[in-house]
């Protein structure tokens, strides 16, 4: 057996499973918990696919800012348990869950079968080299320069945004 | 060697549940958690494509999307605070000055 | 060329969207110095959006792309006169922005945090400059968010009115939600074509067999995505709410500028992406649709759905600022029914239609703005009998009413009649016909706010002084939804020219 479809299957077993519980837990700061086993998760798969940097960069971002932000917004709220998912099922969940379970076999029908022939191409070798740092960061800083600047922009727009609308004084 | 269409099923899987969540899940933050569930999922399947075609611009464009889900929690759980202040509540079904 | 000397070279054409750059910096840096001056920031922010349009007009339209990604000799963005149409209404609008923030008591009253406010004004205006011109996925992708954070956060600009900040949460919910749907769309149409440049999507699209079904559904989860900008059924969920929380200030400018956007992008979006080059007839102005899936059925469709929904449930609302939110909808759909006809005839009716929709709905959200300040309310019931006690507004808002209706000698009229007529002209009779009952359906619910300003006795005890600056305003944009209605030459001229998308 191939160690690659070994690594593949345990991380994408991880990957659903703490996505699962996510959804069906009711307290908000096991559901972070469990976001960042998915998001590790993904890092993993993303190495499989050769992409290294984006792999650190995964755990840099989201396991790292984004989910300290979840966790640092979740003690500042002292929430309480909201009530857990199962014990109030009204027709509404039903309906979401039917629709969200419509929307994956759709999907996988769609990859599986339909467009099989349009996608299950080789990879090409030159995936190990498009992931390096060295190919994204040309890419990013030449032909990629004005959409980097707009998302500095679009990151400096939520900075004041995010502080605006956080901060304590109101007047 | 896995073929492509392994993990745009398990993308879809991930967008799947993260819009299960979307729609059951009435506590803002684990709504905003789902979201960014669907956006990895999104972020895995350009991976996935990326990385068959040998091609750079699928993993910049990940980059991208990373960006702008930070910007877009970080506003999100802004505006969370905001309204927790106003109204001690975050649950979605509670917040029903307008009418949903 | 070098990567360098291409991005030097595009920099040239780029002006507007600097001069929209450094207005954002300027605005965030004065306010920190000087916190007291009144006027100060308003001022400053029309100087810049001046500015921009200087720039805008003495820009030369680029022959070719900008920001070239060196692959077969495309980028990331272009400036063509398409986009440079949509430039002037987004301006404008931020420019009337502006001139109603400087009158507003909701924005006045929240003295301390005008600097954000002005400057998050610009960078909207500068997401929505960005989203125009791109013709790059990424591109498309980045400015679509930039437009929507800070269109988050100005929904939420009063933080002390509860439902100012619930708009704002619903808003960043369903936007959220939105673009994960349309990004979704995005990766598998890369996967399709393995591009990201709409130019050679469809270069590969035409010359390469492709499963329908896929590119089906990458399309109609993009096309959801700008949808729910332009508040497309059944993605307009979040209308109503965020437009009766927002400050009214930032509701008009999201009911025309953002839309406008979404407008542009998805025309641009299915006008390059889906179209046959080859096949298509420039002299009879028709578009060859790339075969697999004729998508003016699906637009037809939800165009139809989008003003039936806004309209019916416009009929039942009370406050005025909801009703106008609904009504803003279901001008949506009679705008999408103008590119369900995917020619140049329909692109042309939505040009016209949407330059007469910026003077009579911001015209209306400006009266309403004035009527509620003194009034404390946005409720129609509370305007019972008005009309007596404020003439000026009254008769004012009552035209800008009848406009949206579409009845002559208004421009509203105008706009309808171009759209109807390119719809008829080209076959699509039902679609008309479903219009024109929709626009009698609109009738009920705008006369019931004349009514009540008119026929009814006064209960309400409400004074106000006209000041010259209210008038000003509300001449500028009375004078053109009039004269539109009689005089329509000029801007007919101005959208022939604009129909022009890069490359057809």
């Amino acid at each position: 057996m191939n160690i690659e479809i070994v690594a593949f299957a345990i991380l994408a077993t991880i990957g659903i499973a703490s996505a699962i519980l996510l959804v069906l837990q009711k307290n908000p700061v096991y559901s972070a918990l469990l976001l960042i086993l998915h998001f590790m998760a993904l890092a993993g798969l993303y190495l499989l696919l050769n992409a290294q940097f984006i792999a650190v960069l995964q755990i840099l971002v989201y396991a790292g800012a984004i989910m300290v932000l979840f966790v640092f917004v979740i003690m500042l709220l002292n929430l309480q348990n909201e009530q857990a998912l199962v014990d109030n099922f009204n027709i509404r969940k039903i309906v979401s869950f039917i629709l969200g379970v419509v929307l994956f076999l759709q999907f996988a029908v769609f990859f599986l079968v339909k467009a099989k022939n349009d996608i299950d191409i080789k990879k090409s070798p030159d995936s190990i080299d498009a992931g390096s740092i060295q190919n994204i960061g040309e890419a990013l800083f030449t032909t990629y320069l004005i959409p980097f600047e707009i998302a500095s922009f679009l990151l400096l727009v939520a900075i004041i945004g995010s502080i605006f609308l956080a901060k304590r004084k109101i007047e | 060697m896995i073929p492509l269409s392994f993990y745009l099923i398990l993308s879809a899987a991930f967008f799947s549940i993260g819009v299960i969540g979307v729609l059951t899940r009435r506590n803002a933050i684990i709504v905003f958690m789902c979201i960014e569930m669907m956006l990895n999922a999104v972020n895995l399947s350009f991976i996935a494509f990326a990385s068959f075609f040998g091609d750079s611009s699928g993993q910049v464009f990940v980059f991208f999307v990373m960006a702008v889900a930070a910007a877009e929690v970080a506003i999100g759980l802004a505006i969370i605070i905001a309204l927790f202040r106003n109204k001690l509540t975050i649950n979605i079904d509670e917040i029903n000055i307008l009418k949903w | 060329m070098d990567k360098l000397g291409n991005i030097l070279h595009s920099l040239n054409f780029f002006y507007p969207e600097i001069a929209l750059t450094l207005t954002f910096f300027i605005l965030l840096l004065v306010d920190l110095f000087f916190r007291k001056s009144k006027h100060l920031l308003p001022v400053l922010s029309l100087i810049g959006y001046v500015i921009t349009g200087y720039f805008s007009f003495t820009t030369p339209n680029a022959s070719g792309f900008l920001f070239s990604t060196g692959m077969a000799n495309v980028g990331l963005y272009i400036t063509d006169s398409f986009a440079f149409y949509f430039k002037l209404i987004i301006l404008l609008s931020l420019i009337y922005t502006v001139l109603f923030s400087i009158l507003s008591k909701e924005i006045n009253e929240s003295t301390e945090n005008r600097g954000e406010y002005y400057a998050l004004l610009a960078s909207f205006g500068l997401g929505m400059f960005l989203l125009t011109s791109s013709t790059d996925l990424i591109t498309i992708y980045l400015a679509f968010e930039m437009v929507s954070l800070s269109s988050y956060i100005l929904a939420g600009f009063t933080r002390k009115v509860p439902r100012s900040a619930e708009a704002s949460l619903k808003y960043i919910i369903f936007g959220a939600v939105a673009s994960g749907v349309m990004i979704y769309g995005i990766s598998i149409l890369y996967g399709l074509t393995g591009t990201t440049n709409i130019y050679l999507i469809n270069f590969y699209l035409a010359n390469q067999n492709y499963n329908t079904l896929t590119l089906v559904i990458a399309g109609l989860m993009i096309i959801g995505g700008f949808g729910f900008k332009i508040s497309m059924a059944p993605f307009h969920f979040w209308t109503p709410d965020v437009y009766e929380g927002a400050p009214i200030t930032i509701t008009a400018v999201l009911s025309v500028a953002s839309k406008a956007a979404g407008f542009a992008i998805l025309i641009r979006f299915l006008k390059v992406a889906f179209v046959d080059y080859a096949a298509t007839n420039l002299q009879a102005s028709l578009w060859a649709i790339l075969p697999g899936f004729q998508w003016n059925d699906i637009l037809a469709v939800l165009s139809v759905l989008t003003m039936t929904l806004g309209n019916l449930a416009a009929l039942w609302q009370n406050n005025l600022k909801r009703m106008l939110a609904y009504s803003s909808i279901a001008h949506a759909g009679y705008m999408l029914s103008g590119f369900v006809i995917l020619d140049n005839q329909g692109i042309l009716a939505i040009l016209i239609y949407f330059a007469i929709y910026l003077f009579m709905n911001l015209g209306a959200f400006f009266i309403v703005m004035l009527i509620s300040d003194k009034l404390g309310s946005e409720d129609i019931d509370d305007y019972t009998g008005l009309g007596y006690k404020a003439p000026f507004l009254t008769v004012s808002l009552t035209i800008f009413l009848v406009s949206l209706t579409g009845i002559p000698p208004t421009a509203g009229f105008i706009a309808k009649l171009y759209l109807f007529a390119a719809l008829v002209n080209t076959g699509w009779l039902w679609l008309a016909l479903v219009g024109v009952v929709n626009s009698v359906i609109s009738l009920y619910y705008y006369m019931r706010v004349v009514k009540n300003m008119f026929l009814r006795e006064s209960i309400s005890t409400y004074e106000q002084k006209i000041e010259l600056g209210h008038v000003l305003i509300s001449f500028s944009l009375l004078i053109p939804t009039l004269v539109f209605g009689v005089y329509f030459k000029p801007l007919i001229e101005l959208a022939e020219k604009s129909i022009r998308i890069f490359g057809f």
